[in-house]
C-alpha cells in the first residue's frame, strides 16, 4: 500500500477519494429516505453533459459539471410542482436532457480531449485544480450540511411538520440539489458517471440495516463508504481496472456481508431463546 | 381567536368546490372536535387552518400564534425511517430555536414516554408514537393544536389515555384544540364543542345536541 502511495497520481487519488467518501452518503441518506435514490443517477448523467460542454470549451470539465448538474438539479425541483404525481417522469424529461446533450456533443467530434476516462473514472487524471475544486466543493457542502442538518431531517421525515415549524422548504430543496451536484461533480472523475449511484446510495442501503437512529445511520454511513472507495482505489490498483467498476461491486460485497451478518446474529438470538 | 369568514375551497379554483361557505369562529380555549362523514371537507378545513391551502374565497384569521401539529398516523406511516424519539423531538427543538434542550425530558414527561427517549420511532406501538407525536406537537407551548384523526391505528387504552390527556391539557392550560375525528365517542365525550360538517358546510354544537342529532337520525 505504501509503495503505490510513491506515485503522486495516487496520492491525489487518495486524497480525492476521502472527500468522496465522506460527502456522498451526507447527501446520500436524505435522498435514500426521500426515495429519490435515482435523482443520483440521472444527475450523475447530466454531469456527463457538462463534463462533455467543458470539455468543448476548453474549461474544466468538472466546473462545467458541477455547473450543468447543479441547473439539472434546479430543473428536477421546478418541474416537481409540474409533475405532482409523476415525478419519476421528471427524471427521464432530465435524463433525456443530459444524455442527448453529452451524446450529440460526444458524436460531433468537437471534444478536445477524451471523456471515456469520465464514464469509467479513473485515477490518472486528477489534476491539482480538480484537487482544489474538490476541496472547495466538498468543504461548502459539508458546511450547508451542517447547519441545515435539522431542517433536511425534517424535510425528509416529516415535510408538513417542517413546515409548520417555519423550515422553508422548497429553498432548502434548491440548495439541496446543488449539494447534489456538487457531490458529484467532485465524485465523477475517480468513480465515473455509470456507477456514481450506488457511492450515493449503497453504503447508506448498507448502513440501514444496521437498524440505528438518525445520527449513527449516516456515521456507519460514512464508514461503509471510506470502506468501500479505499478498498476500491487499492484493489483497483493492484488488478489495473477501473475504480469505480471495482468500488461498485465491493459496495454491493459490503451489503451482502452486512445482511448475511443481520441474519446469521438474528438466527442465533432465535436459537437463544 | 380563530375565525373563518365565508370561506370557500375548490382544488382546481373553479367550482364544485369542496368548502361551500364556511363561518366559524372558535374561542380561545375551546376544545372542537370537526366531524362528518368522508369527503364533506373536514381534512380540507384542517389544512386551511395549517396553511397548507389557500382559500379559493374568504378569509382566516388565526390570533392563536404558533400551531402545534399532529399528522394522521396513515399518512405519516414513515416506520421504516432510521429515527430515535429523541432526535425527533430534537430536531423539532431546533426548528423551533428553543435554547432549552430540558424541554425534550419534560414534552417526554407529560404523556408518560420518559423510558423511550432512545427508541427507535418504527419499533414503537400506534398509541406509543401518537404520544409521541403529541408531545412534540406541545413543544415551544403553542397557542392551537390540531389534530388529525388521533384515534387512528390507536389502541382503546392508548385512546384513553391520549383523550384523557387532551382533555387535562385544555383545561389545565387553556390550549385550544380543533381536532379532526372519525371517532364520534370520543368527540362527544371529551370536546367542548362540534363541528359537524355535511357538504362542505358546518354548524357548530354542544356534545349533547350532536349526540342527539346522532341518535335521531340513527334512530
Amino acid at each position: 500500500m505504501i509503495l503505490m502511495l510513491q506515485y503522486g497520481f495516487m496520492q491525489n487519488a487518495l486524497f480525492v477519494s476521502v472527500f468522496i467518501s465522506i460527502l456522498c452518503p451526507c447527501i446520500g441518506i436524505f435522498l435514500v429516505l426521500r426515495r429519490y435514490s435515482m435523482i443520483g443517477d440521472t444527475l450523475s448523467h447530466a454531469s456527463l453533459a457538462g463534463i462533455t460542454i467543458g470539455l468543448m470549451t476548453n474549461q474544466n470539465p468538472i466546473l462545467g459539471a458541477f455547473i450543468f448538474t447543479s441547473i439539472c438539479g434546479a430543473l428536477i425541483e421546478f418541474l416537481r410542482s409540474y409533475f405532482r404525481k409523476y415525478t419519476d417522469l421528471i427524471l427521464t424529461i432530465v435524463l433525456s436532457l443530459s444524455v442527448g446533450t453529452a451524446i450529440t456533443i460526444i458524436s460531433s467530434g468537437k471534444l478536445k480531449a477524451n471523456a471515456d476516462s469520465f464514464m469509467f473514472g479513473s485515477i490518472l487524471t486528477v489534476t491539482k485544480f480538480d484537487m482544489v475544486m474538490v476541496l472547495i466543493l466538498s468543504l461548502i457542502s459539508v458546511v450547508t450540511l451542517i447547519l441545515l442538518y435539522h431542517q433536511m431531517i425534517y424535510i425528509a421525515y416529516d415535510e408538513e411538520t417542517a413546515k409548520i415549524a417555519g423550515v422553508k422548504v422548497k429553498l432548502i430543496n434548491y440548495i439541496f440539489s446543488i449539494l447534489v451536484a456538487a457531490a458529484i461533480s467532485v465524485s465523477v472523475r475517480i468513480v465515473g458517471v455509470l456507477v456514481l449511484s450506488s457511492m450515493i446510495a449503497l453504503p447508506v442501503a448498507t448502513a440501514l440495516q444496521l437498524g440505528k437512529g438518525f445520527k449513527l445511520t449516516l456515521i456507519f454511513s460514512i464508514f461503509f463508504s471510506v470502506i468501500d472507495i479505499l478498498l476500491g482505489l487499492f484493489l483497483s490498483y493492484y488488478l489495473n481496472v477501473a475504480p469505480g467498476g471495482f468500488t461498485a461491486l465491493i459496495s454491493v460485497a459490503v451489503l451482502i456481508l452486512v445482511l448475511f451478518g443481520k441474519k446469521l446474529s438474528s438466527s442465533l438470538r432465535a436459537l437463544q431463546s | 381567536m380563530i375565525k373563518a369568514e365565508n370561506l370557500y375551497f375548490s382544488y382546481t379554483g373553479a367550482p364544485p368546490h369542496v368548502l361551500n361557505g364556511i363561518n366559524l369562529e372558535i374561542g380561545e380555549g375551546e376544545y372542537i372536535s370537526v366531524v362528518g362523514e368522508n369527503g364533506c371537507g373536514k381534512s380540507t378545513l384542517m389544512r386551511l387552518l395549517l396553511k397548507f391551502l389557500k382559500p379559493t374565497k374568504g378569509i382566516i384569521i388565526n390570533q392563536a400564534g404558533r400551531i402545534g401539529y399532529v399528522p394522521q398516523k396513515n399518512d405519516f406511516s414513515n416506520s421504516n425511517f432510521p429515527i430515535t424519539v429523541h432526535e425527533v423531538l430534537n430536531s423539532y427543538r431546533r426548528l423551533l430555536k428553543l435554547k432549552d434542550k430540558g424541554v425534550i425530558a419534560k414534552s417526554l414527561e407529560q404523556v408518560g414516554m420518559s423510558d423511550f427517549a432512545g427508541a427507535l420511532m418504527g419499533n414503537l406501538s400506534g398509541g406509543q408514537s401518537q404520544k409521541i407525536l403529541i408531545a412534540r406537537a406541545l413543544m415551544g407551548n403553542p397557542g392551537l393544536l390540531i389534530l388529525d384523526e388521533p384515534s387512528t391505528g390507536v389502541d382503546i387504552k392508548s385512546q384513553k389515555d391520549i383523550y384523557g390527556f387532551l382533555k387535562k391539557i385544555n383545561k389545565e392550560s387553556g390550549i385550544t384544540i380543533v381536532s379532526v375525528e372519525h371517532n364520534l365517542d370520543a368527540a362527544i365525550s371529551n370536546s367542548t364543542l362540534i363541528y359537524h360538517m355535511t357538504n362542505g358546510q358546518g354548524h357548530l354544537c354542544t356534545p349533547i345536541q350532536y349526540a342527539n342529532e346522532y341518535l335521531n337520525r340513527k334512530g
